[in-house]
């Protein structure tokens, strides 16, 4: 049962949708970048039109030229120039891409939501008279869906000559190749990804001006929608316009003709929701049935090695100052997350969701972090385990009976356990871009089949939280929150260390490489999917209690993506960097007006070209050039060690190429060296695992024997206890 | 020692109508080294596939001992003693020369369970003696044995003093020898190199040929697959030659090199009667 006119109503929405993938795959074919900003794109240039039309009262073809011929395409060329030219300068991994686009996401969002606010608008002009023309009896069609299919084929058309035909196409595919050959052969290649650049986001701001008169104006709903049309470029294998514009069509025209049908009980809301969301269930089958994307280039997107540049905690021979500095570090930590409880009442309520959030972000770090998967849904794990722990402690979930609040907890996080081991299995063989998505999708439908649908989410109430009997204050709660993390950092220690912790960065660093020595590389990939579900899911549980109130925006689909943005910025496998990410969304939430965090995010996301490791990186290579430097200051440079010769070779091309803060071994650059730190009295300091070698009494310089006897002079008149020399310091160190 | 021998029975692996392994028939006992041989495309990389599990035959079996292991995946043959080296060495760059070895000689065991409730053998340091003791025999503890084979494999070949150099800063040749330590702590009965001596200078490619009749004489079996027709020749025991998918001529090295459909597939490319000096040129 077809209805023409549902279908041509559908056109309209599937035009827009086409010319969204149609901006997609210009961008991938030109530049090997997915371009997951296109939906904030979109949105930006969506509010600029509406600005410029409703506010400052241009006349719409103007404001329409200026937001499709000059805003777009310079977001475009701004883009390219500035982020994505740098990365593709050195050879920066399909990974690395991913993350600085889902930077500029995140940055747009915060952009728009601080100058517009998160608020709806329902004013957003239309290009196009509101009118029809006949096409057949009583059958009638919109000038807009017009415009917009004609639009579609023109570009497809456009688009595939230059491609097929020009000079200029064969140049594309020279570049998306191999850039630096290409440049040698005398090709630009910086005009042809810029090129590509402008027409991607000049459609991504068409696809923005057409689609938001059609909803409200909001910056995540309309980004989200943007997203949902990945559906088509997935359907295209990146590769086909012809494709991605008719499953463009058709899904759009399918969701359509769903309107006709109604039916009862459960099926009838599914049906509901299918009627408006057949895109995200589209991307999410599409995905699970195509069997393999046609990825640009090495398809190494998987390799997340380049932004967790940590290994393995040392295996052997670690000095026992080593540890007890560590011990320092954490406690001083500790110390920090207790300071909230001599809070004032309100602000210790905005510090709950410090441990919350630090839970979610931890679980982010155990599949991204330490065993290099890129998961892009884990506010569905954190959502699903907030309403099964609210269900559970009301009672309602399947007939059980109703669990105290605490236990409920720990049992929905539990529960979310099976849901991430089902997410981990499309984990096996799908790595980077197609995982990525697909953990995205799996995040939407939950969100739109669970979180917001009324028989799931409604009449939950929150009980004050009791254990054994006794009330938690608010201090209380945070205490237990504390607890929490405390089980959180826990398992994360257990899962990067030891047997585990090695095969688990094994697969990170190189699956192929795992298997063949035989580390289990599909359950340990299962393995680290179910355990972050089971600690996101504990995370939500803690931040509904935070919020006192389950909504489905707290765990929207892209919360997911700020939340990994974040993660990856403060470092993926650092789980100190997980906790400070978290407690830095809420600082800067509390005390600046909504979307700082989002933005502050988004800057920090594109200053990652400069620091690939995250800023767990940047600050861990920065106490060891300080440890150098020190180390320098005191003992003469002749006495050194031999110099470790830090020869960066990238083996698989995973290391990141510009800074060597990759471990023990070297530092580049500068003229220090590490040989100098062991000889003298910073051994202790936790630079590597290497034996020191028995090191005869250091020469120091002249500042450093300046130092050393004023220190001397000064516990002399103390007549305190003997200073001990800094040699036979370093000689107890070292077992 | 009762060790496998890796067999394959009638190989065939097609890609569309191209047939790029016909009917491979290959034998690599323990103890010996066995060279396969082939100019580009003569089905050599995929038949190696076909043995390390990468991919799945069309035709025919792969036997390890007596056991078939057509179907099982990469890891589960390098459990059961087939380990495998890469083309381009795939070490873990972010990892310690020594903790890549561990990761070898550790992962004959699957059980990830002790280490997620924190009974790994890192924490053993911290536990008592008498925990230990219990835990050894629930078989939780297996550092002693395992780290012992990473210092023996570290010793023998010299890797002693990269043992704590992080992996990814090493130079190409280094990688290669941690590679192949990797794959010795996997404790093989079976070695499968690809192209091992790729990348290689004169100096280092002596080493491995030493290396390589070293550890077949400690009962481990070899195969190489390897365009430095010098190497193969000057260390294998037999000799596999692949033209075309097919195996055109299988045997002693002298027999092989003698035989006409191999001296006419490789009289363009280089002078066989020479090879068996130059690969011990130092």
């Amino acid at each position: 049962m077809t209805s023409v006119d549902l279908a041509l109503a559908g056109i309209s929405l599937g035009a827009i949708a086409a010319l969204s993938g149609i901006g997609l795959l210009v961008t991938y074919r030109t530049n090997g970048v997915l371009n997951l900003a296109q939906g904030g794109i979109a949105t930006l240039v969506a509010y600029v039109f509406r600005e410029m039309v409703v506010e400052w009262s241009l006349p719409k073809w103007l404001a329409a030229v200026i937001a499709l011929a000059v805003v777009s395409p310079g977001i475009g060329l701004l883009l390219e120039r500035f982020v994505f030219r740098p990365l593709a300068r050195r050879r920066a991994s399909a990974a690395e891409s991913l993350v600085a686009s889902l930077g500029v996401l995140v940055l747009i969002l915060g952009i728009v939501a601080g100058i517009w606010g998160l608020g709806s608008r329902s004013d957003a002009p239309n290009i196009f008279p509101n009118s029809s023309v006949r096409l057949f009896g009583e059958t009638r069609i919109g000038i807009d869906a017009l415009a917009e299919l004609l639009m579609v084929v023109v570009f497809t058309i456009i688009i595939g000559l230059i491609a097929a035909r020009t000079a200029f196409g064969r140049q594309i595919r020279a570049v998306v190749d191999d850039r630096q050959l290409a440049e040698l052969s005398g090709v630009p290649a910086d005009r042809v990804a810029a090129a590509g650049w402008a027409a991607g986001t000049t459609m991504a701001g068409l696809t923005g001006v057409l689609l938001a008169p059609r909803f409200q104006l909001t910056p995540y709903g309309l980004t989200l929608l943007v997203l949902e049309t990945f559906a088509v470029v997935v359907a295209a294998r990146l590769a086909s316009m012809p494709v991605a514009v008719l499953t463009a069509l058709g899904i759009a025209i399918l969701q359509s003709e769903l309107k006709q049908f109604t039916l009862h009980g459960d099926a009838g809301q599914i049906l509901t929701v299918l009627q408006s969301n057949l895109f995200i269930v589209a991307l999410l089958v599409l995905l699970l049935a195509v069997p393999k994307l046609r990825e640009l280039g090495s398809g190494d997107s998987g390799a997340t090695a380049s932004f967790s540049s940590r290994g393995a905690p040392p295996s052997g021979r670690v000095s026992g100052v080593r540890f007890r500095q560590d011990y320092l570090g954490k406690l001083g930590g500790f110390a920090l997350l207790l300071a909230p409880l001599t809070f004032a009442p309100a602000d210790l309520r905005s510090a709950f969701m410090v441990p919350a959030l630090g839970l979610i972000f931890l679980s982010m770090v155990i599949v991204t972090g330490y065993s290099g998967q890129l998961s892009l849904g884990v506010a569905g794990f954190a959502g699903l385990g907030a309403l099964l722990s609210l269900k559970l402690a009301n009672g309602n979930l399947f007939g059980l009976p109703a669990i105290p609040g605490i236990w409920s907890m720990f049992l929905g996080a539990l529960l979310v356990a099976p849901v991430g081991l089902v997410t981990g299995y499309p984990a096996i063989r799908r790595r980077g871009l197609t995982l990525a998505l697909t953990t995205f999708a799996v995040g939407a439908v939950v969100s739109r089949f669970v979180f917001e649908q009324p028989t799931f989410a409604n009449g939950l109430y929150l009980d004050p939280l009791k254990l054994f009997g006794w009330e938690l204050s608010e201090k209380a709660y945070y205490v237990f929150e504390l607890v929490c993390l405390g089980i959180g950092l826990l398992v994360v220690r257990n899962l990067h260390h030891g047997r585990l912790g090695r095969a688990l960065l094994a697969v990170r660093d190189d699956s192929s490489g795992a298997a063949a020595v035989g580390v289990d590389v599909r359950n340990l990939k299962l393995l680290a999917f179910t355990v972050s579900a089971a600690v996101a899911g504990l995370g939500g549980a803690l931040l509904v209690h935070s919020s006192y109130s389950f909504s489905p925006d707290d765990f929207a689909p892209l919360q997911s993506l700020l939340w990994f943005t974040a993660v990856v910025v403060f470092g993926a496998d650092s789980a100190a960097g997980a906790i400070m990410a978290a407690a830095f969304i809420v600082t800067i939430d509390v005390l600046a007006p909504a979307g700082s965090s989002t933005l502050a995010i988004g800057i920090l996301a594109l200053a990652l070209g400069w620091m690939p490791g995250g800023l767990a990186s940047a600050v861990r290579g920065m106490l060891r050039l300080f440890a150098q430097h020190l180390a320098d200051s005191f003992v003469d440079p002749n006495q050194r060690a031999p110099r470790p010769v830090p020869v960066r070779i990238s083996a698989g091309g995973h290391l990141p190429a510009t800074t060597g803060i990759t471990g023990a071994s070297g530092i580049p650059g500068g003229g220090a060296t590490l040989g100098a730190a062991r000889a003298g009295h910073y051994s202790q300091w936790p630079l590597g695992a290497q034996r020191a070698a028995p090191s005869s009494d250091p020469r120091l310089t002249p500042f450093g024997a300046d130092l050393v006897s004023v220190v001397q002079q000064y516990a002399a008149s103390r007549q305190r206890a003997v200073i001990r020399q800094p040699a036979a310091h370093s000689q107890e160190g070292t077992r | 020692m009762s060790r496998g021998v890796l067999q394959a029975v009638g190989l065939v692996r097609r890609y569309g109508g191209l047939t790029a392994v016909d009917h491979v028939d290959l034998v690599a006992p323990p103890g010996m080294i066995t060279g396969l041989i082939g100019p580009n495309g003569a089905g050599k990389s995929t038949l190696f596939s076909l043995l390390t599990g990468v991919e799945q035959p069309d035709e025919g079996q792969v036997m390890l001992g007596t056991t078939d292991i057509t179907t099982m995946r990469p890891d589960i043959r390098s459990r059961r003693g087939l380990v495998q080296t890469f083309q381009v060495p795939s070490l873990f760059p972010t990892l310690t020369v020594a903790d890549n070895l561990l990761v070898g000689a550790e992962n004959r065991r699957r059980d990830y369970a002790g280490g997620l409730l924190g009974l790994s053998a890192q924490g053993r340091g911290r536990i008592s003696r008498s925990a230990e003791r219990v835990l050894e025999r629930l078989g939780l503890a297996p550092k002693g044995p395992v780290i012992q084979i990473v210092e023996e494999v570290l010793d023998s070949l010299g890797l002693s003093d990269v043992r704590d150099t992080i992996a990814g800063t090493l130079p190409t040749g280094a990688l290669r020898l941690v590679e192949f330590a990797r794959a010795l702590c996997a404790q093989p009965d079976i070695l499968l190199l690809d192209e091992p001596a790729s990348g290689l200078d004169a100096a280092e490619t002596a080493k491995l040929s030493e290396l390589l009749r070293r550890t077949a004489a400690d009962g481990v079996g070899i195969l190489i697959v390897d365009h430095d027709v010098d190497l193969v020749f000057s260390v294998v025991d037999q000799v596999y030659a692949m033209v075309g998918g097919r195996v055109v001529a299988a045997g002693d090295p002298e027999t092989v090199r003698n035989d006409p459909t191999v001296r006419s597939v490789y009289l363009a490319q280089a002078p066989l009667a020479a090879a068996g000096q130059s690969g011990e040129g130092r």
